[in-house]
């Protein structure tokens, strides 16, 4: 070979020799410098170290309490933070019980003065942004900052609705920028273990909100050290802390400086004849929590998170994926496993806390409010046709595996207010009815009004939307007036919620408290767009009957009240409703548990036992 | 290499390029075979155009699940839909997108790969370059949502993001042999005789680039096939009517339930164009290249 | 020296195309990205309550003021923080890379080295029954969506339908072993898909390589097949098969691939990108364009190093 070849030759053999040297540096780098996941366990390895894997169909947008706006961050958040009140674990319907308080609060006569005194020696747990790294005590005056920091504009809180305009000088507190140091009349401490909320009215529900994950207790050092990074450094003093955080997984371990009184299961409302199959008679006595590590994994596909759960060695806990539920169920009604399943898994078929709907903006001249009262007539009769030719039977069958209950009105049957009497015309598929409601209103195929319908990407929401505009073409819309706007995300919908873009909005509405008030709320005149009220349903009954409710107690003339409210909104025919999901969720024999995705939350995962190794073995063999 | 200006040259046989071409790949079975299954997949969605079938795929008239019988012959889906009308819309949405994207990013990569290359070296040449090197570092999602945003969710939103992306490649590879080009003597003979500098680039180089181009947009109509699945499976992609992608999207959360047949309908079809295609660019490119030896 | 030099100048020259990247990247998230503010708000905002939120984002202040700040940004590689959860960009970028990079090395590495030695196999056999066969395998690999390969592998390997022999989602890289266990079957999904892909275009370069007059003189020499391909043919190739590698790898280490990650549950750059892209969450968006442009810059910088390391007769003006 000629002189310059070999040189060529020498050149590409170094070449190649430094390519394959680079990659495997490359590779041991990325051994030693990829962040090693502390002892992991594969199971309740014979250590005897007892982990719960827990999951979530979704990661939790934050959690610090001021933005914990998703079911998801709320889970969370109540394990990591204390709050005043919390639901009794296992009593159903639920029941509130001091958490953080030492008593159900001191209401004065007029229901405006709330006293509550704070249990003494709770801490917070351990943590650098303590002076010398350990938690202090939890006093009267962090709970007046954490509701505080609700109203600071430099925390983004998502929960400050729940207490605007409700607690004395708040707002004034907000508009005069803020300060910490400044005292708000209606929010103070008045010794170390108590605090006095003084209310602006009467609000029957504030109790339910300082239950709420958005009510957790912070501490302002661990605010001040973490700054921003606060939000993934949560520090609390709730049953766990969090030891890692990323965008598919959360650990948590116990907090050791959580001190909590032995379980009385009693006392929590248990109830052996509907809750007896679960084995919870064991944490009976103990203190809690019972578990040594808890894992978290955010798992979005259903198909993913129902494989990693029946490999039986992965997570333990997860809700019944709708593809499933023919292999998995032997009926829906009444709801029961399949022999080879019931024997590995528990089961439990929980209604959601909350419904999906779909309002009508009563803002589009086409369909809603009118100047010309012949043509709001005729609207009215347009609504109420679409309404009747809605098949919710269908739509429970396809979507929800036939397990969703379909119920008149916007009061869910979970709400204490639900009239189980109430007349079921408004949900019952009747497409003939709706072909004549039309044709004696003088509606026809030329004259109807388009009807975009507004969804965000995914496979299920475009078959949502032909489902739909197959039973609209059944009731004699043409194919061409029904349209789908898809949104980018879930932000660019609520966008054109807020901005009434849209003739028609479905959604779904999770309820934030045991109260109908949190329904109703969203036909209230005030709160149209862009408060929660998408449909801009204005009336001024309604409205009347909503402020005079708003300041009573529970009691049955207030029920009536609530009723009456439902029953306009059905009469009007402002909105097609509604459905609330019903969840299995299954989780593996030898955890011990009554999961909760409602009020009590992840504040279950408090109680969580496991079965020791033989006992698992005995329950998951066969 | 040999030159294109030699092969375009006429021989002793009277044949030119693409004569030769022709006879070459009439030879190749395979090439014959898979454009015969691309004209199979063409005639249905011509089909479905004009309207000839799969017209009810959006009605709901099924149970829900129903397995392949005589009536749905691929069984239906979650809410009661015909599958196989569903599929065969999809054949029409994939030769639509393929086409379109074909056309569009061959066009553009031939028009601005010609002007670079003859200017090449130039401030032109330059920009365009350094335009191809922009979009290639833009992340490619990014430039989807964007422009789907920007063009309000119209449908088109993805066929210009993927000819905004497509159209490099051909670009580079024209630019390449535009400069091989110029250098060649019918250039500087056109050039000599006054012709316009436009007229040069494309009435003398360009359709010497054809086979190059003709490569490419085979290349382009199956990448643009593939890449509309993930872009439906994100929520990116088609937006009206029905595609194989959708489908697909639809089915991954069925596939773990049992029911295999959404699925299955719409990756056999995918993948039955998609190889026939490619198969067919490869007996293209074989048939164009002219040094492979053909008998006469 | 001389290299050095010239890598000087090119990255000089390369300061126009990051320029360009920022600046359409930029107006593409600011004027036709989502807007963030929805997605953070609570239940029954006030209009006051959304004003505020959209100041807080930033996005009443003027365009060429947001770009500047994000020039000040790249060159002092300090993104803030991201807006969705609040965590430091710098700090999602170093959690999140290794792992991208741990999850397609060794598809990457793997796909391009089976790829060679594919197209060898064929080139060798170029023309009779192993060839066609091979390119056949390749045109399979070339026409099967991803997706399809993702969902298909996990539930053929991963799930308890299957073969159960792989962990369906999760990632740990505490030891080997495990590491083993957890990018086995992504990386098996990628090789699969990558491929066809490779070994077509590896075989073109090699067959284009074997054509050339030197090789058949050598081959007029007597030099057995063998030598012939290992010393003449692989090496000459490596040419454009070294520019396609480097070329490949800003899109690996940035873009990471976003099925994989979403559906084995690895948290990567690619998932965490494209969390970005759909709600708008900026400060994350601005680091990973940035990243993928310098990155871009690089890789032509090295791939052009290459080219005059390897032929002399390109000179380094």
């Amino acid at each position: 070979m000629a002189k310059p070849a070999t040189r060529l030759l020498r050149a590409t053999r170094t070449k190649a020799l430094v390519c394959r040297v680079l990659i495997g540096v490359f590779t041991a780098c990325l051994w030693s410098c990829t962040p090693a996941d502390a002892d992991r366990d594969a199971g309740n390895s014979p250590g005897g170290l007892k982990v719960f894997r827990y999951s979530l169909d979704s990661a939790p947008s934050s959690l610090d309490p001021v933005r914990a706006s998703t079911l998801y961050a709320n889970q969370i958040v109540v394990v990591l933070y204390d709050t005043l009140y919390v639901y009794k674990y296992l009593q159903r319907p639920y029941e509130m019980k001091p958490g953080l308080a030492a008593a159900m609060p001191e209401i004065s006569e007029d229901g405006l003065i709330y006293t509550i005194r704070l249990r003494e020696g709770v801490l917070f747990a351990d943590d650098p942004a303590f002076p010398d790294g350990k938690g202090r005590e939890v006093t009267a005056d962090d709970f007046v900052y954490s509701l505080k920091r609700h109203f600071d504009p430099a925390t983004r809180s998502s929960g400050a609705w729940l207490w605007q305009g409700r607690i004395e000088g708040l707002d004034e507190w907000k508009a005069a920028g803020s300060d910490y140091a400044a005292e708000v009349s209606g929010l103070r401490a008045l010794d170390r273990y108590t605090v006095q909320i003084r209310l602006v009215q009467p609000y029957p529900q504030l109790v339910y909100t300082l239950a709420m994950g958005f009510s957790g207790v912070v501490p302002h050092e661990a605010v001040e050290y973490y700054g921003r990074e606060f939000s993934i450094n949560p520090v609390g003093s709730g049953p766990f802390r969090l030891q890692s955080y990323d965008a598919t997984r959360a650990i948590l371990i116990p907090n050791r400086n959580s001190h909590q009184e032995p379980v009385d299961l009693a006392a929590e409302g248990y109830d052996p004849k509907t809750q007896g199959e679960l084995g919870l008679e064991i944490i009976d006595g103990r203190v809690p929590p019972f578990i040594d590590r808890l894992e978290i994994s955010f798992v979005k596909e259903g198909s993913a998170r129902w494989s990693s759960f029946t490999k039986g060695d992965e997570i333990q806990y997860t809700g019944l994926p709708n593809e499933q539920v023919p292999r998995v169920l032997e009926s829906t009604n009444p709801v029961k496993l399949r022999k080879e399943y019931a024997e590995r898994y528990h089961m439990r078929a929980e209604m959601e806390a909350g419904f999906v709907y779909s309002a009508f903006n009563m803002d589009f001249p086409e369909l809603g409010y009118n100047p010309d009262p012949n043509r709001e007539k005729r609207n009215h009769a347009l609504r109420c046709a679409i309404i009747k030719g809605v098949n919710w039977n269908a739509q429970n069958d396809s979507w929800y595996a036939g397990l969703g209950t379909i119920f008149p009105g916007i009061i869910p049957p979970l709400l204490p207010e639900f009239d189980s009497e109430l007349s079921r015309a408004s949900v019952t598929y009747d497409p003939e009815g709706a072909r004549r409601l039309l044709a004696d209103n003088g509606w026809d195929a030329a004259n109807l009004p388009p009807l975009t319908y507004g969804t965000t990407p995914g496979p299920t929401s475009r078959l949502f939307f032909e489902q739909f505009r197959a039973w609209l073409m059944d009731i004699g819309y043409p194919k061409e007036k029904v349209l789908l706007k898809t949104y980018a995300t879930f932000g660019d919908i609520a966008k054109a919620w807020s901005n009434s873009e849209l003739p028609l909005v479905s959604k779904g509405w999770g309820l934030d408290y045991p109260d109908a008030e949190n329904t109703l709320q969203l036909f209230f005149g005030p709160n149209a767009a862009p408060g929660s009220n998408d449909g801009n349903y204005r009336n001024p009954e309604y409205d009347a009957l909503y402020r005079q409710a708003a300041v009573m107690q529970p009691s049955p003339k207030r029920t009536v009240i609530y009723r009456r409210m439902n029953e306009m909104v059905i009469d009007d025919c402002a909105a097609i409703s509604g459905l609330s999901r019903v969840g299995i969720a299954l989780w593996h024999r030898n955890v011990i548990a009554l999961p909760d995705r409602t009020f009590v939350g992840g504040r279950f995962l408090n109680y969580v036992d496991i079965l020791p190794p033989a006992g698992a073995d005995a329950a998951m063999a066969k | 290499m040999n030159t294109v200006a030699e092969a375009a040259s006429i021989d002793a046989h009277g044949d030119s390029l693409w004569l030769k071409a022709l006879h070459k790949f009439r030879r190749d079975r395979v090439g014959m075979w898979s454009l015969g299954v691309v004209s199979a997949y063409a005639l249905v969605a011509l089909g479905v155009v004009l309207g000839w079938w799969a017209n009810d795929w959006a009605a709901v008239t099924g149970p829900k699940w129903a397995p392949m019988s005589a009536q749905y012959w691929f069984g239906t889906n979650i809410i009661g839909q015909d599958i196989f009308a569903r599929a065969l819309y999809g054949t029409r949405t994939a030769f639509e997108v393929g086409l379109i994207v074909a056309l569009g990013a061959t066009l553009l990569g031939a028009v601005l790969g010609a002007v670079a290359g003859f200017f090449s070296g130039t401030f032109i040449d330059e920009m365009v370059i350094w335009i191809m090197g922009v979009l290639d570092s833009v992340p490619f999602i990014l430039l989807v949502a964007a422009i789907a945003y920007s063009l309000q969710g119209s449908p088109w939103a993805m066929h210009v993001a993927m000819i905004a992306t497509f159209w490099i490649t051909t670009a580079r590879l024209v630019r390449g042999e535009v400069i091989k080009l110029k250098g060649l003597e019918f250039v500087e003979a056109a050039r000599a005789i006054g012709v316009s500098k436009p007229l040069i680039i494309f009435r003398h180089i360009l359709p010497n680039t054809l086979h190059i181009l003709l490569v490419q947009a085979t290349i382009s109509f199956v990448a643009a096939i593939k890449s509309e699945v993930i872009l439906s499976f994100l929520g990116l992609g088609v937006k009206e009517g029905m595609s194989w992608g959708l489908m697909i999207s639809e089915s991954t959360f069925e596939v773990l339930a049992g029911f295999f047949n959404n699925f299955i309908a719409a990756s056999i079809l995918m993948f039955g164009l998609v190889m026939a295609f490619n198969l067919f660019s490869d007996a293209l490119q074989d048939a164009l290249d002219p040094r492979t030896v053909s008998r006469p | 020296m001389d290299i050095l030099q010239y890598s000087i100048r090119k990255l000089i020259a390369g300061i126009p195309l990051i320029l360009g990247v920022t600046l359409v990247s930029f107006l593409l998230i600011v004027y036709f990205g989502p807007d963030q503010t929805y997605s953070l708000l609570g239940k029954n905002p006030t209009a006051a309550e959304i004003a505020e939120l959209r100041s807080q984002l930033g996005y009443d202040q003027p365009f060429v003021t947001r770009y500047l700040q994000y020039l000040r940004e790249i060159v002092t590689l300090d993104f803030g923080s991201s807006q969705a959860n609040d965590e430091k960009v710098s700090s999602i970028l170093a959690r999140t890379i290794p792992v991208s990079l741990a999850l397609s090395l060794p598809g990457f590495v793997l796909g391009n080295l089976l790829g060679v030695a594919l197209a060898l196999v064929a080139a060798y056999n170029r023309g009779r029954w192993l060839d066609k066969f091979i390119m056949g395998f390749a045109a399979v690999g070339m026409s099967i969506s991803f997706l399809i390969v993702i969902i298909g592998f996990q539930i053929l390997l991963s799930s308890s339908d299957g073969l159960d022999l792989f962990p369906v989602r999760g990632w740990d890289t505490s030891t080997p072993l495990q590491y083993l266990r957890y990018v086995t079957v992504p990386t098996l999904a990628t090789v699969f898909v990558a491929l066809g892909y490779n070994t077509r275009f590896y075989r073109a370069v090699i067959v284009e390589e074997m054509t050339r007059d030197h090789v058949r003189t050598a081959r007029a020499f007597g030099i057995p097949q063998s030598q012939l391909f290992y010393k003449n043919i692989l090496k000459n190739s490596m040419i454009p098969i070294v520019t396609r590698v480097v070329f490949s790898i800003p899109l690996i280490v940035i873009s990471g691939s976003l099925l994989l990650e979403s559906y084995f549950g690895i948290p990567g750059i690619g998932y965490v990108t494209y969390d970005a892209i759909v709600t708008g969450d900026q400060p994350v968006l601005k680091a990973v364009v940035a990243l993928t442009a310098v990155l871009f810059v690089v890789a032509q910088l090295l791939t052009d190093i290459c080219y005059r390391i390897v032929d002399p007769r390109v000179s380094l003006k």
